[in-house]
């Protein structure tokens, strides 16, 4: 099934992305501009720029140029401090390779990691920026994607899924088979290698499940041709159904960590409740 | 008190007067404690019969649940208040006397044994010869089972997958992987053509396909062909016990085994450089054919997965 419906949605393949990556020559383990619009849907502007592509499961759209002059005023006031004033990762008087190049990765990666509140950084020795209360807002975001889009035109695009359309038992499925590794079958996230870690899933928005899967933020892996649009709206649509809103058994989930977590409150709470009830009924003076 | 008594054999109260203050139950109040409970019990036994009616009409579980469970509950704290507060409140001391027998009992007992034993207690060496052949034989017989439940022998399954020569890798639902499909910093779990949804294919064969670059990526000297445009194929069971190593953390190049964190270096032939595995992971040497299909080469150079005796007969390592 799911073969199938890559294959319905193969023979529109466009690959401007792969052709810039290849004029840039990067280094080895760059992740620049590697998505490519597998669409059934197509929308260019006048000077034949695909501005919307996507298809029933998960549409794209590419944030509007008019926005670039915003974008660019907030890019220089909250970000150009670390990733340079050519969002290139050259600070003023910095080093190149210091802070990430921004230039190429795609409107959608710049939109999670401002609208997910750990750009711009909180704490620049963190070793992983952690999700939080957002500085800027979605609109404020979607302008500065436009600016460092507008350097160089990449893929993915800010995504909008269409879950009605999506199967939460295929999701699951995929979610085992691909997420469940680093993010744990319940969702909750663990740690990794190197003090990094795999956050939580619990509270985070549809479209920014997408765009995590689409663009690998961080140590991440990106899921590209390897999952389709309708497998990703799959995902997400179990992870914003069934791993968010849990049905916990008993009413309390106690983090979703399993018989450790349980057999720790039953023996805490539960044994601790019976000592104090017989300390109770042998207790005569 | 004094009705009490009427029913009941007299007991020797060991000197204790009747006023003394162990004899008197705890309750300051008898009377209201005694109806209290007495109300208690009744609720209970109330919820008891409710717990036989629901079963009897065949009422939902949660019912037939807390009908029973306020139903016990409520006849053992009854209970426990009858024996808390209304019976005398102690605590009483009784005396025991020593439990040994006098010094001449025992020494009878012993010389006792002595005349008799000699006489009455033979050996019986053929008798005992018997039962411990057939223990023997016991012992040996129940070596059977463990021996059996051992399985079939492995043979040449642990030396070799079903990677061969030109097999293509394919994904989880069989759609052979193109060189396009998957961006850098991607990764996916792959198997041989036809192997995807067999066990010996998930157990044995499962390999984990890393694009890291859009250029031939050389992991390792002496493998400069097996990772075309970047992408490189690994076994994906651990060296170590063999669980899937299915985390990759693309910014840091390492494949994370879930079970003890050993760590694979993805760019350097996926050599451990944490944790308890003992030897890379093998890699598979991958080409890209004239359609754009990545093939494998041949089939992994060594065994994959953990080690086990014969290992090194192949290997040469002593690892």
């Amino acid at each position: 099934m799911a073969a199938a419906g890559f294959l319905s949605v193969a023979p529109l393949l466009l690959f401007a992305g792969s052709a810039n990556a290849n004029s840039l020559n990067p280094p080895p383990t760059t992740r620049k501009n590697a998505g490519t619009p597998n669409s059934t849907i197509v929308v260019k502007n006048k000077s034949g720029v695909v501005v919307k592509y996507g298809n029933k499961y998960i549409t794209y759209k590419a944030p509007s140029s008019k926005l670039d002059a915003l974008g660019q005023a907030l890019f220089m006031e909250n970000c150009a401090s670390c990733h340079g004033s050519e969002a290139d990762g050259v600070p003023a008087n910095g080093t190149s390779g210091a802070y990430p190049d921004l230039v190429g990765l795609g409107p959608a990666t710049i939109t999670f990691w401002i609208d997910s509140g750990r750009m711009p950084a909180k704490n620049l020795a963190a070793v992983q920026a952690r999700r939080g209360q957002p500085a800027l807002t979605p609109f404020q975001a979607t302008a500065i994607a436009a600016w460092v889009n507008s350097l160089l035109p990449s893929y993915p695009d800010i995504p909008t899924p269409h879950l009605k359309n999506a199967n939460v038992a295929d999701g699951a499925a995929l979610f085992a088979l691909n997420c469940a590794a680093c993010h744990t079958i319940e969702g909750d996230g663990d740690a990794l290698a190197a003090s990094t870690f795999s956050p939580s899933l619990r509270n985070i928005p549809a479209f920014q499940v997408v765009e995590a899967i689409r663009t690998g933020p961080a140590n991440m892996p990106r899921f590209t041709g390897n999952l389709s649009d309708q497998q990703v709206a799959d995902i997400t649509k179990y992870v914003t159904t069934e791993i968010q809103h849990p049905n916990n058994p008993g009413g309390f989930g106690l983090g979703g960590l399993g018989p450790v977590a349980e057999g720790f409150v039953g023996l805490l709470l539960g044994l601790g409740l019976l000592m104090l009830v017989c300390y109770w009924i042998g207790d005569r003076s | 008190m004094s009705d009490l008594e009427e029913h009941r054999t007299p007991v020797s109260l060991n000197g204790l007067s009747e006023d003394d203050l162990r004899l008197q139950p705890l309750a300051k109040n008898p009377q209201t404690v005694e109806r209290v409970i007495a109300v208690t019990f009744l609720v209970g036994t109330l919820f008891v019969a409710a717990f036989g009616a629901s079963y009897w009409v065949n009422a939902k579980p949660w019912i037939l649940g807390a009908t029973m469970g306020a139903g016990l509950f409520l006849l053992g704290v009854g209970l426990v208040a009858w024996g808390k507060y209304l019976m005398p409140r102690g605590p009483f001391v009784e005396e025991r006397h020593t439990l040994a027998n006098s010094d001449a009992d025992r020494e009878a007992l012993a010389a006792a044994i002595v005349e008799r034993g000699g006489s009455v207690v033979k050996r019986r060496k053929m008798l005992a010869g018997i039962l411990g052949g057939g223990m023997g034989i016991f012992g040996i017989v129940a070596l059977f089972p463990l021996l059996r439940s051992l399985g079939p022998l492995p043979k040449g399954t642990l030396f070799h997958t079903d990677w061969k020569k030109g097999s293509y890798v394919v994904d989880q639902t069989g759609r052979r992987v193109n060189v396009g499909d998957l961006a850098i910093g991607s990764i996916v779990t792959v198997f041989p053509e036809g192997t995807e949804n067999s066990d010996r294919g998930q157990a044995v064969d499962q390999t984990v396909l890393i694009r890291i670059s859009n250029q031939n990526f050389t992991t390792q000297k002496g493998r400069e062909t097996w990772g075309p445009m970047g992408y490189v194929a690994y076994s994906k069971l651990c060296t170590h016990l063999g669980c899937p190593v299915g985390l990759y953390e693309q910014q840091l190049q390492l494949l994370v085994c879930p079970c003890h964190q050993s760590m694979f270096n993805v760019t350097n032939g996926a050599i451990p450089q944490f944790g308890p595995a003992p030897r890379p992971l093998p890699q598979l040497p991958l080409y890209i054919d004239a359609n754009g299909n990545i093939r494998a080469q041949a089939d992994y150079d060594q065994p994959v997965g953990p080690g086990f005796w014969e290992r090194h007969r192949v290997t040469g390592s002593k690892v």
